[in-house]
């Protein structure tokens, strides 16, 4: 494997971590003390300092470093996680996202923030008040706190002493661990370093080291990517056995480890090497060497380790039967170890697009061979027809499993926003909790990805322009913290992202104003409250006062419509004047696939999408009403609702259609007006695989996409919006249609 | 009894010996079977248990071959690592016997 593809893997397993990083965080500031949120915190940065050792980004170690010392205080219970600590670990979490990006992106994260932070965490470790003056309620100080035991084994953690950090070591008693460490072939590739582990370890106090060679095999034999040393290691150090064990805690699924305390231990059975010299120079985080006393070091040490492994090798015979024994032992373990982690696997996704895509030609190709069956089979018995239904349910099932490998949970999405409304917060000086429902519902990694965009905008929006001022909601009763509520849920196939917030409303005298002095109406249009609402993703509106950093610069929400419409997905909005707006987006749940409802128009074929079907009628001439100059409304259950001919829309045919003839499809629009969609015929309703019309022709006005019918015939996909929108007398613009992915 | 004198070739490891240099090294080591050997590892910066693995898996095999092996001007990170790791300078010698 490439050293770059292990980097690429570290750098994905970084996301993982700083994922759970921020969740945990989150789960801690909403008051849970669970041990194991705090040791998964306490994980992942250990993760992300382990391996970004392993590739030598040394700002990234330093940095994860202090942050882990300071997350250990809490995990021993010396600092107590209050809002003031969170305050700073949910910064520095931000502070270590940004460091992961620029370690793989390039550029560097501003000084300043970062030892800003450094220092803060310093000050909590230490147990002192945050270095920031107006931080009066940081940290209490820790002596306070009575130590509890951090575990089975009774072990009390040190008291802490607050005079100076690292003074530790003088106070406390030492326990002798003694240390078993086999690597798997698996901790290597996923990019970790057994040597670091161990430098890691010695770092912990005096250490002897033994290496068990015997599996090594002969040079010709032997994989030089395979893992065939293991150690037995004898430390001494006033850690604890768990802290011992957190050494080697990223790497815990790709080795065999024991940690026992030394008086357990059953006899030596190969002589240690200590290792007490100073190992700086193998450091990736700056160290102060000392020169003078690291040569005779050296010396002694060298000396020592050859007449340890001159030992060893006498002692190499009498260890082969055991090892052996212990090799088998070490087979089965690994096999369990692998089984266990082989639970999830990272896959390239151009490989799932490729298998997606393929499973789209089958679904076509079984179409087109179920209809070639059907119709030269007259009788309709023939029993390659019955196999032919079994294979469709069959390909189906196929097609559901592919589209499934491809769903992802919203959830990092949706703590990318925490972030976002954090650092919105501070800058507009507001005070804003982000509460986050449905995380785990899941959707297709294209729209994962795409919504990530529009809803930073939307986020931001709605922190910036949505929640007023403390002091306006302290002045209009509301609780000076505003809530912005963030949430996914499934529902008829589709997503359904909800943000809502409990801020002033949409003022709708403002936006009709400002409505009016920008053009987009005249000033004696009469609106609904809900047709106002929609006027903020007109394009290039904007209500904001003044144009920020943050939001207002006119191009807000109706690029957000675009981005979503451009998914296949609708927005809208509602608002209660002093209680909050919300956003509702409703998107696919894959781009890949489409259920259609297959219709004839002017003797073509398209494809008008399900999801945007309320009803189907037969219209009665009775019920047709002509209005203006050639606008026509038909009647439902003694409602109006505007006839749109997609024929003529669409320019297939130049005279309209007689409504009688055809069939009405009842569609919902954007604005949530309906419109009756005039069609000559339905055909039937099948899912049908979305191929890109601008990948693979050209846009289309009016024309979503494109998709191969069973017969081999291209059929259009209907941009039901775009078709609705001219209607109105809007253009078929190319900006406004669907650009629906392939 | 001194082994038949034969060629005796270098070595200069690589600055950083990492999971990927590990089957360059081994890939080196075998196709310099059969002569006397000088490792250089002056630049050694970085040094991986795989690499170290492949050392003394060719250490062994000089030795059972009867020619020599020799790690000469091994760097201070070269050193320190073999000895944190448990490998002594021994094990990555081999002599003409």
């Amino acid at each position: 494997m490439d050293m770059n593809e292990i980097k690429e893997i570290f750098f994905q397993e970084c996301e993982e971590q700083l994922a759970e990083l921020e969740s945990g965080l989150l789960k801690l500031n909403d008051g849970d003390r669970d041990p194991e949120t705090v040791n998964a915190v306490f994980r992942a940065v250990h993760s992300i300092k382990g391996g970004a050792g392993a590739f030598g980004l040394e700002e990234l170690v330093a940095f994860a470093h202090v942050f882990e010392t300071t997350l250990d205080c809490v995990r021993s219970n010396k600092l107590e996680p209050n809002q003031d600590v969170l305050k700073v670990m949910l910064k520095s979490a931000d502070v270590l996202a940004d460091l992961v990006t620029c370690s793989r992106d390039g550029g560097s994260v501003e000084e300043s923030r970062t030892r800003g932070l450094v220092k803060e965490l310093e000050a909590l470790a230490n147990g002192e008040a945050l270095p920031a003056a107006e931080a009066p309620k940081a940290a209490k100080p820790v002596a306070a706190a009575p130590a509890k035991p951090t575990d089975d084994s009774g072990f009390q953690p040190i008291p802490f002493t607050f005079d100076g950090f690292g003074e530790e070591e003088n106070v406390v008693e030492q326990f002798t661990y003694e240390v078993t460490f086999k690597p798997t072939r698996e901790l290597y590739s996923k990019g970790n370093e057994a040597a670091l582990l161990l430098r890691d370890l010695s770092r912990f106090g005096e250490m002897g080291i033994a290496c068990d060679m015997d599996q090594l095999p002969a040079l010709e034999n032997m994989d030089p990517e395979a893992s065939y040393f293991g150690w037995k290691i004898s430390i001494t150090t006033p850690k604890s056995e768990e802290e011992v064990r957190a050494v080697f805690e990223f790497a815990e699924w790709d080795c065999e480890l024991e940690v026992k305390p030394a008086e357990a231990s059953e006899g030596e059975e190969l002589p240690m090497i200590p290792v007490p010299f100073d190992l700086s120079a193998l450091d990736d985080e700056p160290a102060e060497p000392t020169p003078q006393t690291e040569t005779a070091a050296t010396e002694e040490a060298s000396a020592n380790v050859v007449k340890a492994v001159n030992a060893a090798v006498e002692k190499k015979e009498s260890a082969a039967a055991a090892a052996a024994a212990a090799a088998a032992a070490t087979q089965n373990n690994a096999a369990a170890a692998a089984s266990s982690a082989g639970q999830t696997i990272r896959v390239d996704l151009d490989r799932v697009d490729r298998l997606i895509n393929l499973v789209g030609e089958l679904v076509i190709n079984q179409a087109m061979l179920s209809q070639s069956v059907i119709e030269n089979d007259n009788n309709g018995v023939s029993s390659i027809n019955m196999g032919l239904e079994e294979l469709q349910q069959l390909t189906r099932e196929i097609q559901d499993s592919v589209m499934a490998i491809r769903a992802q949970p919203v959830k990092p999405v949706f703590q990318r926003m925490s972030r976002i409304v954090r650092e919105v917060a501070d800058m507009v000086g507001k005070q804003i909790r982000l509460v986050t429902e449905g995380e785990n519902t899941e959707v297709d990694k294209t729209v994962i990805d795409k919504i990530a965009e529009p809803l930073t905008h939307m986020i931001r929006n709605a922190v910036d322009h949505g929640i007023e001022s403390p002091e306006k909601r302290e002045a209009a009763g509301k609780d000076p913290e505003g809530t912005i509520k963030l949430s996914a849920k499934h529902r008829s196939g589709r997503i359904l992202i909800e943000l809502q917030d409990d801020g002033g409303g949409i003022n709708r005298e403002r936006v009709k104003q400002k409505a009016i002095d920008n053009d987009l109406i005249s000033p004696d249009a009469n609106l609904s409250d809900e047709e106002i609402d929609n006027l903020i993703f007109a394009p290039g509106f904007s209500t904001a006062d003044k144009i920020s950093d943050i939001s207002g610069r006119g191009v807000g929400m109706d690029v957000v419509k675009r981005s979503i419409q451009a998914l296949g997905g609708r927005i809208s909005i509602s608002s209660r004047p002093g209680l909050g707006s919300t956003f509702t987006m409703s998107l696919p749940l894959t781009l890949a696939v489409l259920d259609g409802m297959v219709v004839t128009v002017a003797g073509q074929t398209l494809v008008v999408p399900l999801t945007a079907i309320v009803e189907t009628l037969q219209p009665e001439a009775s019920a047709i009403h002509s209005f203006g100059a050639n606008q026509r409304l038909i009647s439902i259950r003694n409602s109006f609702c505007p006839l749109v001919d997609v024929g003529r829309i669409l320019n297939f045919r130049t005279n309209q259609a007689n409504p009688v003839d055809g069939v009405a499809l009842l569609v919902e629009s954007e604005g949530g007006g309906q419109r009756a969609l005039m069609v000559d015929a339905i055909q039937g309703q099948r899912q049908v695989v979305i191929k890109s019309l601008e990948a693979n022709y050209t846009h289309v006005p009016g024309i979503a996409a494109a998709t191969i019918l069973g017969d081999g015939r291209v059929a259009l996909i209907l941009d039901v919006d775009a078709v609705v929108g001219a209607s109105r007398g809007q253009s078929l613009k190319p900006e406004m249609s669907l650009a629906a992915a392939g | 009894m001194a082994a038949k004198k034969a060629a005796s070739g270098k070595l200069a490891l690589s600055a950083v010996l990492d999971l990927n240099e590990a089957s360059v090294l081994h890939g080196k080591l075998m196709s310099m079977r059969g002569k006397d050997i000088v490792i250089d590892a002056s630049a050694v910066e970085r040094v991986g248990v795989q690499c170290a693995q492949v050392l003394v898996a060719g250490a062994t095999a000089w030795q059972a071959d009867k020619k020599s092996f020799l790690v000469e001007k091994a760097s201070d990170a070269f050193e320190k690592t073999m000895a944190l790791i448990g490998i002594s300078e021994t094990q990555l010698i081999a002599k003409e016997i």
